[in-house]
């Protein structure tokens, strides 16, 4: 029996290469052989939302898959947004501006969630917007101003003309 | 909550898979999308020794259309089912069941064949597939076979999956033109396991009654259940007093457990109500035949 | 003069200045954190709720590869002391609560063992591994089963479960009985919930050669856990050093002291070796502290004109096993018993309070500790008082709340209310919601069939209280300390923490004012027992008003001195200069000036051109005491469309007025209201702790207590009313935990009036699960009336 696998991730261009053991789930890989800390661990059991990462763009629970599984993937995580407050994105932008956070712990989850959404609806309702977070959970803020960070992210997102 | 030690294998083929299987034994688990394996991992309330991955193994997650069946990968993703044009067009049922299931993260990962073969008796997918007649493909070492919906789901997530087979497929009859259809579910909160689901297909003849019916509930007791004391009832009829009476057959029919979130009686009378509606609306989008 | 600022920061909607930390992904959590050869550890908890400890070996779990350490209750019995957290009121029995359990066990996730590994991974399999043999005793699942006659006993010395009984009685309650109009009784209950901060807990503990223990805990009271940490631990207070860091949501769960933080320092004094424990979210539901459980029994006298006269109530709590510190297991009945009658002028009052102990993970504080239970209470008879004497909800209460020109208030209990718009904000957030046309709205609605209701709560919130009654503390004031560098800059230390309130950015605004510089010429620091002064932290709505008015009493005194110094140096009398703008010029003749840089410059560097009775230092420390706390206020009205066939039902408006006197920063203000609400809605809606009867929580996992998510709750109209606090300096009250207290009252009033053509019922509990509300919709229809 095999006590270690080896995996080469991407994250966030850059290119991981770990032995680590097939039980370690991809939320600790990211956090601890990647020293990524900005992906949080809420629940390690899908329901919360704050681990959330992008897969080959897709939103994803990280608690839910083992860093094995991706092995030879790319990921994108809190972390690509941005690396100083000089150059925030749009999306961190918007959820600055309008108060979309408190004790920023769901936060990582909320951007990235928000990024897939807008990329394939750039123009959501308050409708829509609701249904894609409805994963993420927000002890804090009770979710008015992250919807209308979220608004104010498309609006940004359309005007940049940009991702 | 960190899972405990496995070993981990990642083949690339079913055939693969399967021989590792049978190699792995009793203590093997396959590995789909993990929505709802992993987190019992990570609880340690699921300990396999052996977790095979299905997640690189070729062919087995594409969506195709034949003449008269709609062919869907085991591991097609719930997102890539609820979006698929093919789905969309011939099963929009199935494509609306999707859409209950979870959340944007957790569609973007779990897959049909890990729902069926998981057969959470409140999961929408085996109720789905249920009510439209659908066949899973099972792989083992001797073959392929196939077994019809209401024959795979045994009891609570039990089903007709020997321990050295992989459901591959899920092959769904293309129905006829016209079938009106229905999907409702009651859960607490979005994205929450449902208290109770009901599908339903109608099938109207030319003088709007109803030539053929199909009603699952899921939630109703340890497996996914066929109506078909309903559905026979609702043969050569129609009306708002058949609909009812049909709900009520269906709440009769179903044994729902309680548990926190509700007591069984509770469900049955959801079943009751959500069955009325459901074959309300089939009935409403159903096109009269030839 | 480049500066541009704003005339006055307090009162403006400042964008946070600690976001970008946040966004970036930067923030620093507990689990963020990694020292040099740090370990992990888990913890081996009871799964058993009540019984004997015979044994518990660790042996097999040492024996495996990479485990490094572990402790049993027997191996610190003797090293640490149990949390013994006794309230002042007579009578009241006294628990001691071991950081591991020693000879008893008395709740399911009671600690039991200690382990620490390389990973957390091999330190959950070292766990598996322990044996342990316990004595099963009966388990004690409710007060009904704790009361019972021969019912097992908790703390066997005690003689009984009860950790205090107490009684309250004002006015002259026989007679308002005698001469009512009429009388009836209400018997409800608010389930177990608790705070559930997105992050868990976790702690880190180091014991260096020094002999100073480190702790980094996810805490909002990072002095007093210090406190409770000398009292147990062998190590003095002057080393020990807390340091809670950016914290995840606290909501008062993380206000505590916890076992698990003693064990992990110990587990560090022991081995040497920093150890790191993250809570995992099935320990926290397990074994952080739980909240909420009341039961509620009522008698009510009213008058013909709706007016309530007496009331004459019984409160329960289920306090689970163990008092806990600093807030001891009378907290919420002695609250609930002083803030029952709430905004209403009931002149005779009598109420029995009992606070029961019971096999249950322990009861702790939580955002409007007791007053959500009271709140809901006192509303339910508001609203049975309306149905009785045939008025509408609204003028019922208006009918019965304390007016404007009444204020100060000496409540019935004794609480002294400084001011308040109780009427005034009921009023306003009629207004806002166009209350005429919202019952117009329903009655076509009606028309069709559809079922809508409509529900409404008025409370005021006694915020930054001293709590001097009963606890073993009085914690009614904090302390600040606000630094001005050489150049001119500022740092403000504070006792309070900051777990999302935007701290940063709000006593930044208060002390940039006050010493006229630019908000990013103040920073504020907090979470260190090093380097802030001693101070008592962040809860019960207090840190606006007491970290906010000490920094301004702070600066106030640093601002004095610059003043002292630039008249010196300007050649003025202190009478002639003023500080505006980053500068300090004589009184009319603006070109005689200095810059605050250059007096801090000279003050630090050349203190030589100044008077010698003047001291170098530009630093101030000041404590506020708000005393008897000062009162906020709220209205809520919400309305609701049921489906009658399922018992879901949509919000359709939440609207809030609030008054918290002068704001801040509004922005921060309304994200709080939201917050809160959005959390009261969650225990009127869908959490819940469930213990079954024999002890063991069913509730351990995210899919058995389900969280609100987005589409759950509501857009939320939030529009406020300024009545300054009568004394706080600048006008400031708290409001953090208000909004969640009246959503359960709210949304009980609006699930009665929806049903109220098919039949009166009485919502008598939350929460208001689709089967309860059919439940009802089904007793109202049978005629049946009250579940």
């Amino acid at each position: 029996m095999s006590n270690t696998s080896e995996v080469r991730i991407q994250i966030n261009g850059e290119v991981f290469e770990r032995h680590v053991e097939p039980r370690k789930l991809l939320s600790d890989f990211i956090r601890e052989d990647a020293a990524l800390t900005g992906t949080h661990v809420g629940c390690e059991h899908g329901a919360c939302g704050a681990c959330t990462v992008l897969l080959d763009g897709e939103p994803v629970r990280s608690c839910l898959m083992f860093a094995a599984q991706a092995d030879g993937m790319v990921l994108e995580t809190v972390e690509s947004l941005a690396s100083t407050p000089a150059n925030l994105h749009p999306i961190q932008e918007a959820f600055w501006e309008k108060h979309g956070l408190q004790c920023g712990f769901c936060t990582p989850g909320m951007l990235l969630t928000t990024k897939a959404l807008l990329e394939k609806n750039p123009d959501p309702s308050e409708d829509e917007i609701r249904q894609a977070i409805a994963g993420n959970i927000c002890r804090c803020t009770g979710y008015v101003f992250i919807v209308d960070a979220i608004k104010d992210a498309a609006a940004r997102c359309s005007s940049e003309g940009d991702r | 909550m960190k899972p405990a030690r496995f070993e981990y294998l990642a083949p690339t083929s079913v055939e693969e898979a399967v021989s590792l299987l049978v190699e792995g034994g009793e203590d093997a688990k396959l590995l789909a999308g993990g929505q709802s394996l992993v987190p019992l991992m990570n609880l340690r309330l699921a300990q396999p020794s052996v977790l095979i991955d299905l997640n690189k193994v070729e062919g087995i997650s594409s969506i195709t259309e034949s003449e008269d069946a709609v062919v869907i990968g085991s591991m097609a993703r719930h997102r890539a089912v609820a979006e698929s044009e093919v789905v969309r067009r011939f099963l929009p049922l199935l494509a609306e069941s999707a859409g209950h299931i979870g959340y944007p993260a957790i569609r973007a990962r779990g897959t049909i064949g890990g729902s069926i073969a998981h057969a959470d008796p409140v999961s929408e997918f085996p109720c789905a597939c249920l009510c439209l007649h659908a066949e899973f493909v099972l792989t083992g070492p001797a073959g392929t076979r196939q077994v019809r919906a209401e024959d795979f789901f045994v009891s609570y997530l039990t089903t007709a999956l020997s321990p050295d087979e992989i459901l591959t497929e899920v092959r769904f009859p293309k129905p006829s033109p016209g079938l009106g259809w229905g999907f409702l579910e009651l859960a607490r909160k979005t994205g929450d396991f449902a208290l109770a689901a009901v599908a339903a297909t109608v099938a109207l003849s030319p003088d709007g009654t109803c030539s053929e019916a199909s009603i699952a509930v899921a939630g109703g007791g340890d497996r996914p259940l066929r109506m078909v004391e309903a559905e026979t009832m609702l043969k050569g009829n129609q009306g708002d007093d058949v609909i009812a009476r049909a709900a009520t057959a269906a709440a009769t029919s179903s044994n729902p457990p309680s548990d926190i979130h509700s007591s069984g009686d509770f469900r049955r009378q959801m079943i009751e109500v959500l069955t009325r509606r459901v074959l309300t609306a089939a009935w409403g989008n159903a096109r009269r035949g030839e | 003069m480049t500066q541009s600022l704003a005339p006055r920061l307090l009162g403006a909607k400042v964008k946070r200045v600690e976001d970008p930390r946040f966004l970036l992904g930067k923030a620093r959590y507990i689990d963020d954190m990694v020292r040099p050869g740090m370990l992990h550890a888990a913890f081996l908890r009871s799964p058993i709720p009540h019984g004997n400890v015979r044994s518990v070996d660790v042996g097999p779990a040492l024996a495996m590869e990479r485990v490094r350490a572990a402790l049993t209750g027997r191996d610190i019995a003797t090293k640490v002391k149990p949390i013994v957290c006794d309230s002042t009121f007579e009578g009241f029995k006294s628990s001691n609560y071991h950081a591991i359990a020693l000879d008893k066990v008395r709740y399911v996730g009671e600690a039991l063992a200690i382990v620490a590994a390389d990973t957390r991974y091999i330190a959950e399999d070292a766990i598996e591994m322990i044996e342990f043999d316990i004595d099963e005793l009966g388990p004690v699942a409710s007060i009904a089963a704790a009361t019972r006659e021969g019912a097992p006993l908790l703390h066997e010395h005690w003689g009984d479960n009860f950790f205090i009984e107490d009684l309250l009685e004002a006015g002259d309650v026989e007679s308002a009985f005698r001469d009512a109009h009429g009388v009836f009784e209400i018997n409800v209950s608010n389930q177990r919930h608790s705070g559930i901060p997105l992050e868990t807990r976790g702690v880190i503990a180091e014991f260096d050669s020094d002999g100073v223990l480190t702790m980094w805990s996810a805490t909002q009271i990072p002095h007093m856990v210090r406190t409770g940490m000398a009292d147990c631990l062998e190590v003095p207070e002057h080393k020990i050093r807390v340091i809670a860091p950016d914290v995840g949501g606290g909501f008062g769960p993380k206000g505590h002291l916890f076992p698990e933080e003693l064990a992990v320092c110990q587990l560090a004094i022991e081995t040497g070796r920093p150890i790191k424990w993250i809570e995992d979210r099935r320990e926290h539901m397990l074994s952080t502290f739980h909240a909420r459980e009341h039961y509620h029994r009522v008698k009510v006298a009213y008058t013909e004109e709706g007016v309530v006269t007496a009331l004459d109530a019984t409160i329960e709590v289920d306090c689970g096993a163990y008092s806990i510190y600093p807030w001891t297991a009378a907290m919420d009945v002695e609250m609930g018993l002083v803030m029952l009658p709430g905004p209403y002028k009931i002149r005779n009052f009598r109420c029995e309070a009992q606070s029961v102990a019971t096999n249950k993970c322990p009861f702790g504080a939580y955002r409007g500790v007791a007053r959500t239970a009271v709140c809901f209470s006192i509303e339910r008879i508001m609203d049975q008082v309306a149905n009785k004497v045939g008025l509408d909800p609204v003028e019922v209460r208006r009918r019965n709340l304390i007016r404007s020109d009444e204020f100060p208030y000496m409540s019935i209990t004794g609480m002294e209310y400084d001011s308040g718009s109780l009427i005034e904000s009921l009023d306003k957030v009629c207004d806002e919601a166009d209350y005429k046309a919202m019952r117009q709205f329903q009655e076509e609605a009606r028309s069709e069939g559809r079922m809508v209701g409509i529900g409404v709560s008025v409370f005021t919130e006694q915020t930054a209280p001293p709590a001097d009654k009963g606890l073993p503390l009085n914690f009614s004031w904090d302390a600040a300390t606000v630094r001005m560098d050489p150049s001119g800059k500022v740092v403000v230390q504070v006792g309070t923490h900051s777990h999302g309130q935007g701290h940063e950015t709000t006593l930044a605004q208060i002390v940039a004012d006050e010493l006229e510089l630019p908000l990013a010429d103040v920073r504020i620091a907090f979470g260190d027992t090093e380097s802030t002064p001693n101070g008592i932290g962040t809860f019960a709505s207090r840190s606006a008003v007491v970290a906010g008015s000490a920094s301004y009493l702070a600066a106030v005194s640093v601002k004095e001195n610059l003043t002292e110094r630039a008249a010196h140096l300007l050649e003025a009398s202190v009478e002639d200069v003023e500080v505006k703008a980053g500068r300090i010029s004589v009184k009319g003749a603006p070109e005689q000036s200095v810059s605050i840089a250059e007096v801090a410059r000279i003050s630090y560097h050349h203190p030589e051109l100044l008077d010698p009775s003047m001291e170098p230092l530009l630093e101030a420390v000041a404590t506020y005491n708000a005393g008897p706390g000062t009162y906020a206020n709220s209205a809520q009205i919400a309305l609701i469309e049921v489906d009658a066939e399922t018992g879901k039902f949509k919000i359709l408006r939440y609207l809030v007025v609030e008054d918290c006197g002068q704001m801040i920063n509004p922005t921060i203000v309304d994200g709080q209201v939201h917050g809160g609400i959005a959390q009261g809605l969650g225990g009127a809606l869908f959490e819940e702790l469930i213990y079954d009867d024999e002890g063991q929580l069913l509730t351990t996992t995210f899919l058995d207590y389900l969280m609100p998510g987005a589409t759950d709750i509501p857009n939320i109209e939030v529009s406020h009313l300024v009545t300054p606090s009568a004394f706080v300096p600048n006008g400031i009250k708290g409001m953090g935990e208000g909004g969640a207290v009246a959503p359960g009252a709210v949304l009980a009033c609006a699930i009665e009036d929806a049903i109220k053509p098919i039949g009166e019922v009485f919502v008598d509990r939350t929460p208001l699960t689709p089967e309860r509300v059919v439940r009802f919709i089904e007793a109202a229809s049978s005629g049946g009336g009250v579940e």
